[in-house]
């Protein structure tokens, strides 16, 4: 299924209530790590209701920022 | 949590929530309740029937005051020196290891699913998924594994990514950086564990810049005035805290990042989407009926201030102390030490200045203490009114106001721009003494036994609302 953040085929509904109440069903994406679940906000579930600035759906994820280099290897 | 039940600091939120948003929004409104809100246990979470969360413990000076065993009213600065007084000998804390630990009462070490075995939920609305934003990460030097001084226990953000990874953010000069460039200098994977739901003290250890061979464990265990009980992770050599509510074993995966972020932070804003170290879950260990202790983070005040603030003015006030005895008292409750009020007497003229570098050069001040005001030794820097009233009546622009451009700065402060860069700003708003010169003035001084007097009137005074 489609991410709702970075818009591609990537996502997959991962758990749902452990309860067995079906009370919600949670969604994760591969691609972007990004997750939501079921019974959260129209701001995070519907699409056109999520705000822009942290969509990801223009963005080669190559290009973030590493904080942490990858040192070299130790000869 | 007993402490808190008993001086009427916990409220237990019986009304069936939804992880998102009525988790966050009842910690949002317990953070503005003030400076004695009460921890909150919420005990009925749609889906989650028979987990619960905490949230707020460290929340609010009362609470703190109650974690450290003092009276309920006791002021900031009354608890500045409680902290300060038990900050001794941290390195003499008495450690002892337990079999059959509480933390590891149930294992889950197949098909594990996070989202499943802990109850889970988004803190910010537009974090980029769920977060644990109160866990001890433990970690060693893979070049000296046994040494309990170099072992690390640091508070990271860690998201969770999937049924068993997680992303962590340790930055370059966090302890667990040095841990996890050797790994990868190996490229060898970094054994970690994460506890969950520590004892308080442990937490605001974990929280505390500590010098890199000191060991969180043995500080807990000297502010805590008793042995502190560790045991072995299940599947490395690694010490958890025995009491966990709960503890994830796993290991940084060598030589990648992966998408990250964004989270809340303590600014009040949300940090960016970066590139992260990840940590493949081995197993998940926890005590029967645990809680997963949270801590919400977002616009301050929130609980984040109250636990960090004093765990970073008395470090610091330590640190500078060493080398300058004129110093009284360090306030850097303020986002970390963004804002730090350092109140010292002063030694020589431009004496105020040199302190300041001394904050700007601590291993904390060095990133995050960017706006650095220095006032007289005999004002407290807890009370606002007083810093104004010596900003208003001590500071000259044109020789006490210094700006030091292009220095190290707190990747997450939204003013540092590229990310990690900053600048200090000085303000001397102390007394100009021999050489430095001001013009012949006399303070009004205090009238002799007023302080007592002030006592008196406290003790007499009967609010009509009381």
């Amino acid at each position: 299924m489609m991410c709702l953040r970075c818009l591609k085929d990537t996502a997959a509904k991962i758990a749902e209530a452990p309860d067995g109440s079906k009370e919600w069903e949670m969604y994760y994406c591969e691609r972007c790590n990004y997750s939501w679940r079921s019974t959260e906000e129209p701001e995070i579930t519907v699409l056109e209701k999520r705000d822009p600035e942290f969509q990801l759906g223009n963005l080669d994820l190559d290009t973030l920022q590493m904080l942490n280099p990858i040192p070299p290897l130790r000869k | 949590m007993d402490a808190l039940q008993k001086s009427g600091q916990l409220v237990t939120v019986h009304d069936p929530v939804l992880p998102e948003p009525d988790v966050r929004t009842y910690l949002r409104g317990a953070a503005d309740l003030g400076s004695k809100s009460p921890a909150v246990v919420f005990d009925n979470i749609r889906g989650y029937r028979g987990l619960r969360i905490a949230g707020n413990v460290h929340g609010s000076w009362v609470n703190h005051a109650i974690l450290l065993g003092m009276d309920r009213d006791a002021t900031i600065r009354e608890q500045f020196f409680q902290v300060e007084k038990l900050w001794t000998n941290l390195d003499q804390g008495e450690l002892k290891w337990i079999q059959n630990a509480p933390c590891q009462e149930v294992v889950h070490d197949k098909n594990i699913n996070l989202y499943e075995i802990m109850p889970l939920f988004r803190i910010n609305q537009n974090d980029g998924g769920c977060y644990f934003s109160k866990a001890c990460v433990v970690s060693q030097d893979p070049d000296d594994p046994d040494s309990l001084e170099k072992e690390n226990v640091g508070i990271y953000r860690v998201m969770v990514q999937g049924p068993d990874t997680l992303g962590m953010q340790g930055l370059p000069y966090h302890d667990i950086a040095r841990h996890l460039k050797t790994a990868e200098e190996r490229n060898m994977p970094l054994p970690v564990a994460i506890c969950i739901g520590t004892p308080p003290i442990l937490t605001t250890m974990a929280a505390t810049p500590l010098a890199y061979n000191q060991s969180e464990y043995k500080a807990a265990a000297t502010m805590m005035g008793e042995p502190l009980e560790l045991t072995k992770a299940l599947g490395s050599n690694l010490n958890v805290a025995a009491h966990s509510e709960y503890v994830i074993e796993g290991e940084v995966i060598p030589r990648q990042r992966f998408c990250e972020g964004p989270f809340g932070e303590f600014p009040g804003s949300y940090s960016g989407v970066r590139k992260q170290v990840r940590i493949k879950i081995n197993r998940v260990t926890h005590r029967q009926n645990p809680i997963h202790e949270t801590l919400f983070i977002g616009k301050p005040w929130t609980e984040h201030d109250t636990m960090i603030g004093l765990w970073t003015s008395v470090p610091l006030y330590k640190q500078i102390k060493a080398d300058f005895p004129e110093i009284k008292c360090v306030n850097a409750t303020y986002q970390h030490g963004l804002t730090t009020i350092v109140s010292s007497d002063i030694r020589l003229g431009g004496f105020g200045k040199t302190l300041a570098f001394r904050v700007a050069s601590t291993p904390h001040g060095t990133s995050y203490c960017k706006n650095i005001i220095v006032v007289d030794g005999d004002i407290d820097p807890f009370n606002l009114d007083k810093v104004m009233w010596a900003i208003s009546t001590r500071v000259r622009a044109d020789k006490d106001v210094t700006i030091v451009q292009n220095t190290p700065g707190m990747p997450l402060d939204p003013c540092s721009e590229p990310a990690g860069m900053g600048c200090k700003l000085i303000i001397d708003a102390t007394t100009p003494v021999m050489p430095d010169t001001m013009r012949e003035i006399t303070m009004i001084a205090d009238p002799p036994g007023s302080a007592e007097a002030a006592e008196r009137l406290r003790n007499a005074w009967k609010p009509a609302d009381a």
